[in-house]
């Protein structure tokens, strides 16, 4: 693992930020930079851009010659499945309403492990659904529609 | 003497049973609240504003403060059972308060946050009653010059509380800066990396991004090896710390103590930059700073205490001036106004029992919190026995519901999504998202104090260093700098040919 | 819901007969109050006394939705978009229905077209105000100092009334000052009471603390008539005649929504303006209580909207 010559952990994240800096600073081009008295909307954050892409240039430099330390295990299954339930639940919580989304995005959470068996996380989903509209809908009052127009006729 | 007698009175009001229950309600409700993830202290006073519309204006303002400070002990709670911080303060309890739970010590770690804040609440409290009134005039002394060399300070604090490359954490820090320019520029109202998304014009939500960047990226990292071992140490050690262990916190909470008192006092990132500037004191004063970042107990205590200690002298400029620290504060002075309180510098002269009730309440409020958290730490530990694939897809939904209440918009758990996927990958990078987060609080706050200072200047940028106060802070700044730089550069003398771990 | 939707479904209920009846049974659940702005400000604070008292009336609670952001825009958008049954309705203000549709160039929605007017219920004064460390005790002596020195004023937000009352100020003396926008009142005077700036435009409500014991001094209100509650504080008016600016409040249902339930509606808020505990309340607050009706809010806004835009031509107050 440390035959590698470079280390490909700090390549990436050089070319990563250099990439994030890129997209600010291009986004930049397009707002007013203005002068040391009047510093308009672009000129902070035209220099934090410069700065961020000099310090990715400098990362990805010095990882010439150093050994490199292995990426390890990826989580795919966990991204695929844990990421997309805030995004669902964002999506379906005006139309469904608060108790359908929740469901549904915790039962698409709950797939992200192996050691979850269906039955075993419907009856999670559920459990979850019926304490979080107790506490947060009757208990703590949060102003939620519990059915959305979806589900209603 | 006049203190005394004013304690005394405010003692009198406070301890009313009807003024001891709301304390009680406010106490209970803020711990629930704080600990669970993503709901935050903010969102819940809001909520409960119009219930105070029936109370008396003391026992409504004590109920709303200890809500506020009961949020602050139970969000410490999530953020070293699940690395899941509700507010930035506890982000740096996360730090070294997690892996002090992985390694079977969050008891340990839940006792000593408990007992810090205790401290820290005690002393913070006596503070308010003594120097209210001369802080004040501390606080004033700040113009927008001296606001950005305190956020320049506590920018580079915070690189130092990376335990990795310094140059990452720098880096980390203006991806940060960068992230908090997102939404509305204040001076022309030109939107700002928003994507054309309305939903951000006002920028990017704190608790998404605290949510996706520390909480959801250990969930994935803790899913990626769950087949090959458990996620969670289940043998867990004792829950009090011993002898040798209080010997360890005492320093720290003293020091967390002053400086997250003074820190406190000043609206608008003060109470936010204490914990961070606690850490790295710690980190600094430590004869063993390599165990910073893998579970020290200086690193749970110290900060702990000083954001416990800025919790509370917030309320100075809020009892004093009439002027709100931090959102929680600016609700505070619409509960006052609703009940026929003008808030400002009067409070104290026209309110006697209001005044000196609210800190009375403070320190009842804190020792509530002792007594219910210290037999509370077992029950939470517990909850680490739940297996994770039980417990994770509880969090999630618990994300979800906290992110969605702070605004009521839906773009805030696309951006958890998101957050939640940059935070994996640095983490996979090894890139701390500690400094990250500080920079994004910390980014529209400076930007907004550096553009005001040179419009005051009239373009002078020596208006920095010719300000007294101001360049004081940016001296410190710089010896902070050597400071953080100078072991690198002697390390790489030492290890010439092997790579410190990055 | 669509405009045809909605007359069809107004047309049905009308052939049925059941037009009266359905009005009378208004509300028949909770009425959710957005307030375009955060907890805590001022129009927050009005918007929570009238509610509690409106859900009093109307026998149906009253619950406040805050919706903060692009001052104001996003919750007036929601309002502007949700079914015009008046379970939903708008607390809105100057800058969400006079200075937002001048001042943003894409704009969300219109304050005319998109919405139903209920009541007009308070107007607020601003007030001039500066540190008494300036040394300046009336508005003539300020417009003279301007004219020698370079000054700045504090304001609680860029394109917020308060700026805007600032820039009228400027073109109607004649003088420059530099504004300095801050986010929200506190911030603005926290650096006007450490005299890091000299002057500040606020609502009268949250500097009326600092007026009282003297750490501010006010120069003059903005309305055309001096504030009751401050009857020493002489108009704005009085040394630059003509001169008026005030912050409002009003309340608004998305446009199609019935006039039966408007009525009901402003009835209910007139009920609840008229409590005595809201007087007393708004007194202290030093709002002027108006308590109009549906149309007298409609003729308002149009009004407002026309005295407002020279002044944000002038300054070239302009948001994306």
């Amino acid at each position: 693992m440390s035959t590698n010559t470079n280390d490909k952990t700090d390549q990436a994240t050089g070319l990563l930020l250099m990439a994030a800096a890129g997209f600010f600073g291009y986004q930049t081009t397009g707002l007013e930079i203005g002068t040391m008295f009047r510093m308009g909307p672009g000129y902070f954050p035209m220099i934090l851009s410069g700065l961020l892409f000099l310090l990715g240039v400098l990362i990805f430099l010095k990882s010439f010659g150093r050994t490199s330390e292995p990426f390890g295990t990826i989580a795919w299954r966990g991204m695929a499945l844990i990421l997309p339930a805030p995004i669902i639940f964002g999506l379906t919580v005006r139309g469904l309403g608060f108790v359908p989304a929740l469901f549904i995005a915790t039962l698409i959470a709950a797939q992200a492990s192996v050691k979850m068996r269906p039955l075993p996380s419907l009856i999670l989903a559920v459990v979850v659904t019926i304490l979080s509209t107790l506490i947060f809908s009757y208990g703590l009052g949060l102003p939620f529609r519990l059915f959305g127009p979806w589900v209603q006729f | 003497m006049d203190l005394l007698s004013n304690l005394a009175m405010g003692f009198g009001v406070a301890s009313t049973p009807a003024n001891l229950a709301f304390c009680l309600i406010g106490v209970l409700l803020g711990t629930l609240i704080g600990v669970l993830p993503g709901i935050g202290a903010t969102a819940t006073i809001a909520m409960l504003l119009p219930i105070t519309f029936q109370l008396e204006p003391v026992s409504s303002l004590i109920m709303l403060a200890g809500i506020y400070y009961g949020a602050q002990y139970g969000g410490s709670t999530t953020a070293i059972l699940i690395n899941m911080p509700g507010e930035s303060s506890s982000a740096v309890t996360a730090i070294d308060g997690y892996q002090m739970a992985r390694k079977g010590r969050a008891g340990i770690a839940l006792a000593t946050a408990a007992i810090g804040s205790f401290f820290a609440g005690t002393v913070a409290t006596l503070l308010v009653a003594i120097f209210a009134p001369p802080l004040t005039t501390i606080a004033l002394k700040f113009g927008a010059a001296e606001y950005f060399s305190l956020m320049v300070l506590g920018l580079i604090m915070a690189v130092a509380l990376a335990h990795g490359s310094v140059l990452k954490a720098l880096a980390m820090m203006v991806l940060g800066l960068l992230l908090g320019m997102v939404g509305t520029d204040i001076y022309t109202g030109t939107p700002r990396f928003t994507l054309g998304i309305t939903a951000y014009a006002d920028g990017l939500n704190f608790v998404a991004l605290a949510v996706g960047l520390f909480g959801i990226a250990e969930i994935l990292r803790n899913l990626e090896t769950e087949h090959t071992r458990e996620v969670m140490v289940k043998s867990i050690q004792r829950l009090m710390p011993n002898r040798q262990e209080f010997r360890e916190m005492a320093a720290p909470i003293m020091r967390g103590t002053v400086v997250g008192s003074v820190l406190g006092i000043l609206p608008g990132g003060g109470a936010i930059l204490a914990s961070f500037a606690s850490y790295t004191m710690e980190k600094k004063l430590s004869r063993t700073p390599e165990e910073f970042g893998h579970g020290a107990i200086a690193g749970v205590a110290g900060p702990e205490s000083a954001n416990n200690a800025g919790a509370q002298t917030s309320f100075i400029p809020l009892l004093t001036l009439g002027i709100p620290a931090n959102p929680v504060m600016a609700l505070m002075i619409g509960a006052m106004i609703i009940q026929g309180i003008v808030p400002g510098p009067n409070v104290v002269v026209d309110q006697p029992m209001l005044f000196w009730g609210i800190i009375a309440s403070m320190w009842i409020g804190n020792l509530m919190l002792i007594v219910l958290n210290l037999p509370l730490v077992g029950l939470w530990v517990k909850l680490l026995s739940v297996p994770y694939y039980v417990l994770f897809p509880i969090i999630m939904a618990m994300c979800a519901i906290g992110v969605y209440s702070v605004d009521n918009n839906t773009f805030d758990l696309y951006a958890v999504a998101f957050f939640g996927l940059l935070g994996y990958v640095l983490s996979k990078l090894r890139c701390e998202p500690a400094p990250l987060l500080l920079g994004f609080v910390l980014g529209p706050l400076l930007e907004e104090n550096l553009r005001r200072a040179m419009i005051l200047s009239r373009g002078d940028a020596t208006t920095f260093l010719t300000r007294p106060i101001s360049a004081g802070l940016l001296l410190a700044a710089l010896a902070v700098l050597v400071l953080v730089f100078l072991p690198q550069i002697r390390s790489r003398r030492d290890e010439v040919f092997t790579e410190s771990d990055g | 819901m669509t405009p045809f939707l909605n007359r069809l479904l107004l047309g049905t209920a009308m052939v049925a007969g059941l037009a009266g009846a359905a009005a009378a049974q208004f509300p028949e659940r909770a009425v959710t109050l957005v307030i375009p702005f955060a907890a805590g400000g001022s129009t927050d604070v009005v918007g929570r006394i009238v509610a509690d008292k409106m859900s009093t009336h109307l026998g149906e609670q009253v619950i406040v939705q805050n919706v903060g952001g692009a001052g104001g825009s996003l919750g007036a958008t929601q309002v502007a978009q949700a079914e015009a049954d008046g379970y939903t309705i708008l607390m809105g203000t100057v800058a969400t229905h006079a200075l937002n549709p001048l001042i943003l160039t894409q704009k969300p929605y219109d304050p005319v077209a998109d919405f139903a007017p209920v009541s007009l219920l308070v107007l607020v004064p601003n007030v001039l105000a500066v540190n008494p460390e300036l040394g300046v005790d009336t508005v003539q002596e300020l417009i003279d100092l301007a004219g020698t020195e370079p000054l700045a004023y504090a304001s609680s937000g860029n394109g917020t009334p308060l700026h805007l009352s600032g820039e009228l100020f400027k073109s109607m003396a004649g003088i420059d000052l530099t504004h300095i926008p801050y986010q929200g009142s506190g911030p603005a005077l926290t650096d006007v009471l450490g005299n890091q700036v000299p002057i500040i435009f606020d609502n009268l409500p949250s500097a009326s603390g600092h007026i009282t014991s003297g750490s501010l001094k006010a120069l003059g209100v903005t309305t055309a008539e001096r504030a009751p509650s401050f009857p020493d504080v002489p108009t704005i008016a009085e040394t630059l005649p003509g001169y008026e600016t005030y912050s409002w409040n009003a309340l608004f249902a998305p446009a199609g929504t019935p006039p039966e339930v408007i009525a009901a509606l402003n009835e209910a808020a007139l009920a609840a303006m008229a409590d005595p505990e809201v007087i007393a309340r708004m007194e202290e607050f030093s709002a002027t209580i108006v308590a109009s009706s549906a149309e007298e809010l409609g003729t308002h806004v149009t009004a407002e909207m026309a005295k407002w835009e020279p002044v944000v031509t002038d300054a070239q107050v302009r948001m994306d």
